[in-house]
């Protein structure tokens, strides 16, 4: 029994945090913001990562990942706030096509030349998809109208629901830690800010909301990784946690900003919409809730201390 | 990540959890807050001890059995779903017992450990003073030395256990003059020493668990001082971030009363809003994140890392989440929650377990004292105020 993340997956993901941190800061999401929001250039640096091809297997050029990975590197996805559909195509599409055997063309996704957005019946849309476009709230976001008779899978949808927890985990994360740089260099009354015990305890609840969220995302990703038979459940505890973590970081960041947080220049706002946008996507938080409902109330999933990894 | 638990872990929670089915009381126990309740907790530990379960984690020589801190959490489990007793013996074993592990001398180990393992000396904790509640660091009682003694005088409050303990444990002003943190010292008294005067203060609930201690000119041997003079700060944030990290609430008893929380709400079902059953859903979860956090601390001790003012995240979460779900059990409960006792003649440990659980906020550090421990030491925010 090993509840960690290995040395190798740590740094995997500090690498790719790393790697975003230098090449897609804020300057890069205010720039997609005012011309096309899809940069090839990106892309192509993410291929160079090796990114799309995380879980494609070796034999088709990738890295023959798994789940956990793929979460580690949609959580930093989430941090640097990326416009590009890396987590839909490599995290979300590959694990699926892989699941049903579907192994046709994923050496073109590794090598960076195939995206895929695949619409699904919980979404009355397609992220990057081919249909009429529709705005989102998110300006990064490119959202397009779904076909009709889309898959209901529920592999699918819980593959979308991972890694949306995992997002909006790096989401929480980086608003954090955007509210706390604010905090200390914004003097009021004499005084940074942050050294108020009113802004300072309002930080510290959310860093205890995304420290216990994160977790859980993780204990979700091995239960859909290893096929348990309580990976839905544990998939709907990582998207309510992780969004009640994200979305309360959006509303105690805006409020540590001031009126400056309600200004488009401040750019906190590219997370926070990026943070409702996946709130409410594969899955409202009615749905999840009553998914863990259905198993811990209802009784088909073993609870209590002796249960841990139940 | 591995998720699996190896055979010979499987196999010692096989053994814990058929030797607890073989001793755990049949019937709870009344509250350890009052002497009756104190006295059969007591007998409890002694029976723990006959199984050599006092704390599993200690080396040998001093009373455990050297295991790790996964097999100690499969402990944890096991007692909290056995539904086994409060632990009497708390301050020793979680807070005081690793200090010594880490700053005693060979001679205080020896001394010391095997006999809080075997639950023959219960141990108070005496940090707060009527001036120093949150901020510790005003302490004002004072142990001068003469000789081979300290000579202890001064008031402690709130002192957990020390209505009925036999040792107990503070820090004492040594440096005449000194301020704050500084000229501070760690030092282990005997409560029934001459000079200690022990006045029982009533709780919240009635019971008479914790006490004022007064020192009147109290002769304790240098011996009992534990780490140098003047260190007495750093022991006791050693000490305080044993409480407020893995050991003193481990996530089996959160995942317990999750599970009672469950139950109650089935019973209680046709009359329960859907915000109460959010609660109830919320409460798992959570009780579940507290866990997997927990375990991953601990495998993270064991490959010799470090828990440090991560400890307040902890003790933030768990605080509020024992509070919430009691909240939530007596919303439950409606016009049966102000029953001591219900019409079949059990207690309400709802009610009970509801004033204990708004205790949990404020001791080991209120939690406005977490958040900015965690405002300044993780986040990095300015420090004002403090000295």
């Amino acid at each position: 029994m090993d509840f960690r993340l290995s040395e190798d997956q740590l740094l995997l993901a500090e690498g790719v945090r790393d790697y975003l941190a230098g090449t897609h800061g804020p300057a890069v999401l205010r720039r997609l913001d005012a011309g096309p929001n899809r940069d090839p250039a990106i892309w192509q640096g993410l291929v160079a990562m090796g990114l799309p091809g995380l879980c494609v297997p070796e034999a088709q050029g990738g890295l023959g990942m798994g789940l956990v990975e793929a979460a580690l590197i949609a959580l930093e996805c989430g941090r640097a706030c990326l416009a590009e559909p890396l987590v839909d195509t490599a995290f979300v599409a590959v694990p699926w096509l892989l699941a049903r055997g579907e192994t046709a063309g994923l050496g073109e996704v590794a090598a960076g030349t195939r995206k895929i957005a695949l619409p699904h019946a919980a979404n009355p849309w397609v992220a990057d998809g081919d249909g009429t476009a529709l705005a989102s709230v998110d300006p990064l976001r490119n959202l397009a109208t779904a076909p009709a008779g889309a898959s209901d899978d529920p592999h699918l949808f819980n593959l979308g629901a991972l890694m949306c927890a995992a997002q909006l985990v790096g989401l929480g994360e980086a608003m954090l830690g955007q509210a706390t740089e604010y905090a200390k260099i914004r003097q009021q009354f004499g005084q940074p800010v942050g050294a108020f015990q009113a802004i300072k305890h309002q930080l510290a609840s959310v860093a205890v909301a995304v420290e216990f969220a994160r977790p859980v995302v993780w204990r979700a990703a091995a239960a859909l990784q290893a096929g348990e038979a309580s990976a839905a459940l544990h998939v709907s505890h990582a998207k309510l946690a992780a969004t009640d973590a994200a979305i309360l970081a959006a509303e105690t960041a805006i409020q540590v900003h001031g009126a400056m947080g309600y200004t488009y220049e401040v750019d906190l706002h590219f997370w926070m919409k990026r943070a409702w946008a996946l709130a409410g996507a594969w899955g409202s938080r009615a749905f999840h809730l009553a998914r863990i409902d259905a198993g811990v109330i209802g009784g088909s999933h073993p609870i209590g201390p002796e249960h841990t990894f139940a | 990540m591995q998720l699996a638990y190896t055979p010979a872990q499987q196999a010692f929670r096989a053994e814990i959890r058929a030797w607890l089915a073989a001793h755990v009381p049949a019937e709870p126990l009344v509250t350890l807050e009052c002497r009756e309740g104190y006295d059969s907790h007591v007998a409890w530990e002694r029976t723990l001890a006959t199984g050599n379960w006092g704390m599993v984690t200690w080396p040998e020589q001093f009373g455990g059995r050297g295991l790790d801190l996964i097999e100690w959490l499969i402990f944890e489990e096991e007692y909290f779903a056995a539904g086994a007793p409060l632990r009497a013996n708390q301050n020793g074993i979680f807070l005081l017992g690793p200090t010594i592990m880490e700053f005693g001398t060979d001679e205080q180990k020896a001394r010391f450990l095997p006999p809080m393992a075997r639950g023959e000396v219960i141990w108070a904790q005496a940090w707060s003073e009527p001036g120093a509640g949150s901020d510790m660091a005003a302490i004002s009682s004072k142990a001068q030395l003469e000789g081979d003694h300290y000579v202890l005088s001064g008031q402690k409050t709130w002192s957990s256990r020390a209505a009925f303990a036999d040792w107990g444990f503070g820090i004492f002003r040594t440096e005449e003059g000194s301020k704050r943190h500084k000229g501070l010292t760690f030092i282990l008294f005997d409560l029934n020493t001459p000079g200690i005067t022990r006045r029982p203060i009533r709780q919240l609930h009635g019971e008479t668990g914790f006490a004022e201690l007064f020192f009147d000119e109290v002769r304790v041997p240098v011996a009992n001082r534990l780490a140098g003079e003047g260190e007495g700060w750093n022991v006791a944030m050693a000490t305080a971030g044993f409480e407020r990290g893995l050991m003193l609430r481990s996530p089996g008893r959160f995942q317990a009363t999750a599970r009672r929380l469950v139950e109650l709400y089935r019973q209680h079902k046709a009359t329960a809003s859907p915000a109460a059953r959010e609660a109830v859903v919320q409460a798992w979860g959570a009780a579940q994140a507290y866990a997997y956090n927990t375990y991953a601390v601990a495998a993270k001790i064991m490959a010799g890392g470090k828990i440090g003012a991560e400890a307040s995240l902890n003790k933030i979460f768990w605080s509020e989440l024992d509070r919430t779900m009691h909240r939530t059990a007596m919303q439950l409960l409606g016009a049966a929650a102000e029953l001591k006792q219900f019409g079949d003649g059990s207690i309400n440990a709802w009610l009970e377990g509801y004033i204990f659980s708004l205790s949990g906020p404020i001791y080991a550090g209120s939690n406005e004292v977490q958040r900015n421990i965690i405002a300044e030491r993780l986040l990095g925010l300015p420090r004002v105020g403090a000295g």
